[in-house]
């Protein structure tokens, strides 16, 4: 008897925090409608708001640095769509200069690898790679998690989000994952168009055929990128030597591909490519008609559909820029509840 | 929305069938001979026939290239022991990660998943050198997976399977150092490694991972630094996985 009462109550109790998990992870996070089901597996991480508000503040704290200096938001602005706003390469603590152009960070719950490259392979582990790297933040999670130990505020923070204060490597990934899932952008013109509360002007219009016809196979909607690695021609930077997917691979047919960048937020995302070479649009637009010949039959990994010339009138860059200009979210890049977080005080970590 | 209908349908049937596994516990007590139920396994870092001293600079192998070892850390995972070829035990959530720095690291008690029944009868015993590749692609984990431990490479995704530092006079490098980072989880570089041996049936197992022997196996003219999966770090994988034996 006492043990049917046991499984019962078993029962009821994992229903209840099953049921929970449902509504909150609905409520904090929500698939766009006409989306594609998220990559992310939600169940390994259950989204909660205490957990998502520490992410926040880890995100935005230098404490993740070696001297205190740089966080996230340094080469992540959500002013700029969570890129490093104007910087072509991203310099981290002592100023040093890294070898690629930070991307803009949204909708990353659809993505399954990371980095131009792909070598991170799931977005836990993601803050790592900037943690450990001697010219971002140039720190190692262990101290990270020492440091915040001797902190009163994380203590704190862990044990709201986690049920108790300890803190681990684990749970320091979990919740900068949690914030970085959140950042989803489905709220530029473009959508309101496609959910028929809104109309594309005359010249959105033709630059969405435009856009339809040379740019969607690579860049597709709805979330502008097929999460590809494609070769799009741009001949390699002499001093950086950047191969690409290569360097993850060692496969030659990976040679120089990168992962295809979404276009969403791209007003605001510059400067643009792996290693942001190009400051406006208009560049961009220029490269793609202008993809030198030689390059077309050097490069044996250049995208098929790059292979024959694009061909745009000047008339015809215009309206595709403005179809571009649609896909600007203000709602997004404004949103306060991704934006520093005001109500957290952080101190410097005593050691 | 219904997808997550069917995932909490799962969720009920699997605490249904915990919660059965626990009245079952309760009804019939476990009998006298409970140590049957579990196993002990001991996997012990050694240089020869030595046990490895980590971090002591008096130490040095009486071998003829003068090695020291200042860090030698593994993991052991996915436990199993057979009878006739069948699984009879296994661990849950079966990730260890041994560190020669650490006597209590080695010591490990296996005990059946939960809800599976174990007589104590077993002629073979299995597991993993490394992390599988469905584990490395899974996110942050916990305990000994967890990235503060040092075994998980940052800026490429992926453990560390077999880590070993140290110097050696073998070793043309920059003062003699050598640092072996072995893993990789992914086609062509997967440096997973299964080993099994056979046992007389003991509810005690001593196996040996004898380092002399697998460094003796690396040309150190040639190779004095892995940090990444390649082909030449999945051959390596292959020496470390032959350095283990067996205690009789
Ligand atoms: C010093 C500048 C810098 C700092 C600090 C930094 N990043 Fe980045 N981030 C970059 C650069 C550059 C890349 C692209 C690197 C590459 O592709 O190799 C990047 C890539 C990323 C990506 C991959 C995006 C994609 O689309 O693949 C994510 C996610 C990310 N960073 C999150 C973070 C988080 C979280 C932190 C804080 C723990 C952080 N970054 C700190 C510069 C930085
Ligand atoms: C074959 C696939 C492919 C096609 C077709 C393609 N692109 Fe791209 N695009 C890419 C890749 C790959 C990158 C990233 C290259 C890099 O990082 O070096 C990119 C980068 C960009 C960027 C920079 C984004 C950023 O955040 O840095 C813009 C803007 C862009 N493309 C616009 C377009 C437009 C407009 C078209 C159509 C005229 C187009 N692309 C067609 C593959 C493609």
């Amino acid at each position: 008897m006492k043990t049917k009462i046991v499984f019962l109550l078993f029962f009821v109790v994992i229903g209840i925090a099953a049921t929970a998990f449902r509504t909150s992870n609905d409520a904090l996070f929500a698939v766009p409608k006409g989306w594609q089901k998220p990559a992310y597996n939600f169940q390994q991480n259950p989204l909660s708001k205490q957990k998502i508000e520490l992410g926040r503040a880890l995100f935005y704290d230098p404490i993740l640095s070696r001297n205190g200096m740089v966080s996230c938001a340094s080469c992540h602005s959500q002013y700029s769509a969570f890129t490093h706003g104007d910087h072509a390469l991203s310099h981290g603590i002592h100023d040093s200069i890294g070898t690629r152009n930070a991307p803009a960070l949204m909708n990353l719950a659809w993505q399954r690898v990371f980095m131009r490259d792909g070598a991170i392979n799931h977005l836990d582990m993601q803050a790592l790679a900037p943690i450990s790297n001697p010219s971002e933040m140039g720190e190692n999670i262990t101290h990270v998690v020492a440091k915040m130990q001797a902190t009163t505020i994380y203590p704190q923070l862990f044990a709201a989000a986690f049920g108790d204060s300890v803190i681990t490597g684990e749970r320091t990934l979990k919740a900068i994952a949690q914030f970085m899932l959140i950042l989803v952008s489905s709220n530029a013109k473009y959508d309101s168009v496609m959910r028929k509360q809104a109309v594309f002007t005359a010249q959105e219009r033709k630059g969405y055929t435009l856009f339809k016809k040379h740019c969607a196979t690579c860049h597709t909607e709805p979330l502008f990128t097929n999460h590809q690695f494609m070769n799009n021609g741009l001949p390699v930077d002499s001093t950086l030597r950047d191969v690409g997917r290569f360097s993850v691979t060692q496969n030659p047919d990976d040679s120089l591909k990168f992962a295809v960048p979404t276009l969403r937020n791209i007003e605001f995302s510059y400067p643009y490519m792996h290693d942001g070479r190009f400051k406006r649009l208009s560049d961009v637009l220029h490269y793609y008609t202008a993809i030198a010949l030689q390059n077309r039959t050097k490069n044996h990994t250049l995208a098929k559909e790059l292979q024959t010339p694009i061909i745009l009138s000047s008339d015809e860059k215009v309206d595709l820029t403005a179809f571009l200009l649609t896909l600007t979210d203000r709602i997004f890049l404004f949103n306060s509840a991704f934006s520093f977080p005001r109500n957290i005080v952080f101190e410097t970590a005593k050691e | 929305m219904i997808r997550l209908s069917i995932a909490l349908i799962i969720l009920h049937s699997v605490a249904f069938g915990a919660a059965l596994g626990q009245s079952f516990a309760q009804q019939r007590p476990l009998n006298a001979k409970t140590s049957a139920s579990t196993i002990r396994l001991s996997i012990i870092p050694t240089f020869g026939a030595k046990p490895i001293v980590i971090g002591d600079s008096a130490f040095q192998a009486k071998d003829a290239n003068n090695t020291h070892i200042d860090a030698l850390k593994f993991y052991i995972s996915r436990i199993q022991c057979l009878l006739k070829g069948v699984v009879v035990l296994e661990e849950a959530q079966s990730f260890h990660l041994i560190d020669a720095a650490k006597e209590a690291s080695f010591h490990l008690t296996i005990q059946n998943k939960r809800g599976a029944r174990f007589d104590g009868k077993f002629d073979a015993v299995r597991f993993h050198l490394g992390i599988d590749s469905a584990t490395s692609v899974s996110g942050a984990m916990s305990g000994d997976l967890d990235p503060t431990r040092g075994m998980y490479w940052t800026w490429q995704s992926g453990y560390i399977n077999v880590k070993c530092e140290g110097k050696s006079n073998a070793c043309t490098a920059r003062n003699n150092e050598y640092q072996f980072h072995l893993g990789g989880y992914k086609q062509p570089f997967d440096c997973l490694q299964t080993l099994m041996f056979p046992v007389s049936v003991s509810d005690t197992i001593t196996i040996q991972f004898d380092v002399e022997s697998f460094l003796s196996k690396i040309d150190m003219k040639k190779y004095h630094h892995f940090m990444s999966p390649s082909a030449d770090a999945v051959r390596l994988s292959a020496r470390a996985a032959e350095s283990f034996r067996i205690v009789p």
